[in-house]
Parts: C-alpha cells; sequence; structure tokens
C-alpha cells in the first residue's frame, strides 16, 4: 500500500497545479493523493460531495528483500553475488561516512539492521543486553524507514559504527529499486516482514558455524579454539530464543550442514548445502531438478562427468517445514571444474536464467569468493536470479495498473 | 615508524588504523570475556562481553574481506573528496 504525502491546496481548477513544498524528499517514485471539493453541492446525505484521484506513478514501489542469519552484516559474499546478478558492483556510499555499512549500487541498496541498534556497545554493556536481543534495537525505526523507503520516501537512517561502537550522524538513503535489508532481525517484528517482498534466512549449523569462525578468527591475536568456542556458545541461547525462530518466516532457507560424502569430516571445507523453498509465494517458483513435486536423488559423477573425490550429490523433493509446504534442493560436495558446473546447471529447472549457463558464468565471475565450489555459492546465486525474476514480476504488474478516477 | 601490511589492499592510513584498533580490540575484549565469565558463565556479563567479542571479529572479518577479495579501500570515495586529512595519507607497501 503507498503512503502519500497530503498537502491542502485552496482551489483547485483546470489551470491549477499543486506546488510542492521545498524540504521534502521527492522523487519519482511519488504518488499523489488529491482531495478536492466541488463547488456544487451535490450533497447526498448532508456532507460535501469530495473526489479522489490517485496517480500511479510510472517508477513505483521500492522492492525489499530481507536476509537474515548470524553476526550483523558479515553475508557480504551473499550481497555481492545479489547486486552483481543486477550488475555494477555495489560501493559504501561515496564521500559519506567511511565507516558506513550501507551498500548501492545501480538497482540495489543494502541496508545492515546494525544500524537500527537502540544500544550502542557502551549502552549494551550497561544493560546487560547483547546485540541479539530485540531490547537492543529500534523497531519502530526499522518499520517506519523500511516503509518510507518502500514508498519512495528517502530516509534519514542512523550508522551503527563497528569500530568506535557508537551510533553516527545519520546518512540519507534515497529509494531504490531494491531494498536488501540484512541483519540479525529483518523478520523479527510483524509490521518489517509484512513490507518483505521475499525474504531469506541463512540457517548455518553449529559444526559448520565452529568451523567457519575458526576459519575468521585463528589468525587473530588474542583468539583460541577456546576463545571462539565460547563466544559461539554464550551467545547460544539468545540466538536460539530471538534469531533462529525468524527462519519459519522465511520464503528461502538455505541450510549448511557438514557433508555426509566424508565420514568424520570435521574441517567443514565440504558442505552438505539444502535450499528450503517455500510453496506458493507470490512470484517465486522453485527451482526444481528433472520433475517438479517428485522425489530424486542424483549424482551427476560417472560416465559422462568425472568428479575428483569426495564428488557432488544432488537431492530434490517435497517436505514441510515448520508446518508449511516446501520444496527442498540439496548439494552436497564440491564443484571442482568448470564443466561439472555447467552440466549440474543444464539439468536444474526454474532457475529463473535469462541464458544458458547464467548460472555458471556468476559463479565464475566470483570464483575466488568463500562458497564459489559449493552448494552455498550455488543457491546464492540462484536466489539472486530468483529475486532478479520477482522484481521484474512485481515491475511489471506494477506499470500495468490502471489510472483509476471514482467521482462520489 | 613501521607499516604493517595486514593481507591485501589497506591503501589509506585511516584504513590501517582502523585494522590495527579492530586487532587489538578483538585481543583486548577476549580477555575482558574470561574475566568477567570467571564468575559466572551464564550471567548477563558474560554474555554480553563474548558478544562483543564476535562483534568486533566480525567487523575485522568484513574489513579484510572487502581488503583482500574486493581489493577496495573503504576509504577509497572519502580520500578522493578528502585528499589532505590524516586518514588520506597514502603509503606503498
Amino acid at each position: 500500500m503507498a503512503v502519500c504525502p497530503v498537502y491542502t491546496t485552496q482551489s483547485l481548477n483546470s489551470t491549477c497545479s499543486i506546488s510542492t513544498p521545498s524540504k521534502t524528499h521527492f522523487s519519482s517514485h511519488h504518488n499523489h493523493l488529491v482531495f478536492y471539493r466541488t463547488s456544487k453541492r451535490t450533497s447526498k446525505r448532508g456532507g460535501s460531495s469530495s473526489c479522489v484521484i490517485t496517480c500511479s506513478a510510472g517508477d513505483s514501489q521500492t522492492v525489499v528483500i530481507g536476509l537474515a542469519a548470524d553476526s550483523g552484516c558479515g553475508k557480504s559474499t551473499f550481497m555481492r553475488r545479489l547486486t552483481s546478478v543486477f550488475g555494477g558492483a555495489a560501493e559504501p556510499p561515496k564521500g559519506g561516512n567511511p565507516d558506513s555499512n550501507t551498500l548501492i549500487s545501480d538497482m540495489t541498496t543494502v541496508i545492515c539492521l546494525d544500524d537500527y541498534h537502540s544500544l550502542d556497545r557502551t549502552g549494551r554493556k550497561e544493560k546487560g543486553v547483547t546485540a541479539l536481543d530485540p531490547r537492543a534495537n529500534d523497531f519502530d525505526l526499522m518499520y517506519e524507514q523500511v516503509k518510507a523507503l518502500k514508498s519512495g520516501i528517502a530516509v534519514d537512517k542512523p550508522i551503527y559504527n563497528h569500530v568506535s561502537g557508537l551510533l553516527d550522524p545519520p546518512e540519507l538513503i534515497k529509494p531504490p529499486k531494491i531494498l536488501v535489508i540484512e541483519g540479525l532481525h529483518p523478520m523479527f517484528d510483524e509490521r518489517v516482514r509484512d513490507l518483505l517482498d521475499f525474504s531469506i534466512y541463512l540457517d548455518i549449523s553449529n559444526e559448520v558455524k565452529f568451523a567457519w569462525k575458526i576459519q575468521r578468527d585463528m589468525a587473530e591475536r588474542g583468539h583460541s579454539l577456546e576463545s571462539i568456542k565460547a563466544s559461539i556458545e554464550a551467545r547460544k541461547p539468545d540466538f536460539d530464543a530471538f534469531i533462529d525462530p525468524q527462519k519459519q518466516y522465511a520464503d528461502a532457507v538455505i541450510e549448511v550442514l557438514p557433508t555426509q560424502l566424508i565420514p568424520d569430516d570435521n574441517e567443514g571445507k565440504v558442505l552438505r548445502v539444502r535450499l528450503i523453498m517455500k510453496e506458493g509465494v507470490e512470484h517465486f517458483s522453485p527451482v526444481y531438478l528433472f520433475d517438479e513435486g517428485s522425489t530424486i536423488s542424483w549424482i551427476p559423477c560417472g560416465r559422462k562427468l568425472t568428479c575428483s573425490y569426495p564428488g557432488i550429490k544432488f537431492s530434490y523433493g517435497p517436505d514441510t517445514y515448520f508446518g508449511r509446504e516446501v520444496s527442498v534442493l540439496e548439494m552436497d560436495g564440491q564443484f571442482d571444474r568448470l564443466d561439472e558446473l555447467i552440466y549440474v546447471e543444464s539439468h536444474l529447472s526454474n532457475l529463473s536464467t535469462k541464458f544458458y549457463g547464467e548460472v555458471t558464468q556468476q559463479m565464475l565471475k566470483h570464483a575466488d569468493f568463500p562458497g564459489s565450489n559449493n552448494g552455498t555459492g550455488l543457491f546464492q546465486t540462484i536466489v539472486g536470479l530468483k529475486i532478479r525474476d520477482l522484481y521484474e514480476q512485481i515491475t511489471a504488474s506494477k506499470t500495468a495498473a490502471p489510472l483509476q478516477a471514482t467521482k462520489a | 615508524m613501521t607499516i604493517n601490511a595486514m593481507g591485501g589492499g589497506a591503501k589509506y592510513k585511516g584504513t590501517q588504523m582502523r585494522e590495527k584498533q579492530l586487532s587489538e580490540m578483538i585481543e583486548k575484549k577476549v580477555t575482558e570475556a574470561k574475566q568477567v565469565c570467571e564468575g559466572d558463565e551464564t550471567s548477563d556479563e558474560c554474555k554480553v562481553a563474548w558478544d562483543e567479542v564476535e562483534k568486533v571479529s566480525q567487523a575485522k572479518a568484513d574489513l579484510r574481506l572487502r581488503l583482500e577479495v574486493e581489493k577496495k579501500d573503504p576509504l577509497e570515495f572519502f580520500c578522493l573528496e578528502n585528499p589532505e586529512t590524516e586518514e588520506c595519507k597514502v603509503y606503498d607497501d
């Protein structure tokens, strides 16, 4: 639903136009709602009649995507893959606060939800509240600003400075074509949830989380296996209470687990990744393997394709997830060569690619990103294409909306 | 003055300072967390202390990713407009 500013005007006749006050965040996305009273009192039941004219702007509303996972905005890889699907590189806002968490490309703006922390580092320490706790976050502001951006109104968004631990002065965010909100709580508040056109939850299992954090932190002075483990354990209660429950609301969940192809693999290098896709989501048709709705188990390696150890195994099938119908596509193993990737791509359906090999091309473009040789990179790329498809469908349906004029 | 080049790409002094700051904070906060949790591992203070470690560790990792994988200094645009500031001094490896 569009939110339109309302202005009063003295009289409106055929030669009159509405002048906009100087101090507004006007953009081409704006919808104008005009109320006027006719001079002729065609009073029906004593009141004056009024006409309502609604104009739908060609550029219409912003599409909003929510991405949830642990550790604030550490999903840089996912974000970069996503923005890459739309073309152009995502950069921090030019000339602004260098500690800004925001990324902007031609089509997309990615907002880090840490910017909605109501408590800074000191505040959280004083109150004994982690960043995972809803009490550390301003959901009213998050809702207001996401709603405003969705309706084409620019906002002054706070900046959470991760270095100083303080809330810096706000930065101006203009409504983009696609707004991505990423962080710990994109789906926590119901009002914000309702604004999302699509939502994704990145669900990392404990073993993989531990392995990834070891890779991330072991080179840092001060960290050890013990400190990494202690940090995960200490955060677990709040994580389980506040973050994890959001996954039931997600349209797509990317679940990352240890591989089943190698017994006792505890290095977390080979991964089993499941793409859990909700059925019945508007503008979203789940990816499938071979035969939609059936159950498939597929090992592509064989006579036509040679893979190195431990190989690749796919499965696909319907399931229920928190009481909802889903389709699950799963990949266990790794890609070692380009031809493995293209071979797999050629057997998947409903990828929303614009040309054959687009998934492979996108993966190769970011071959140096983490996850480029396994299901995480593959499914992130596919979700990116799905979001592009969703965006195009939503935009197409909006421009078809006609002008309406009703007379009382 | 020795310049410690940590991985790829920290071009500007300001970014190197931030890297250093974050590294030092990680070390400091791990020590703090261990101390705070000695008394009671399930206390709020202990939870918050380890959450801080996580936040700072992730911030450092994000910066590293940007520098090493993307090969872009976050201060790039700021420094194009403000080349005279202390933060924008450039060091060659």
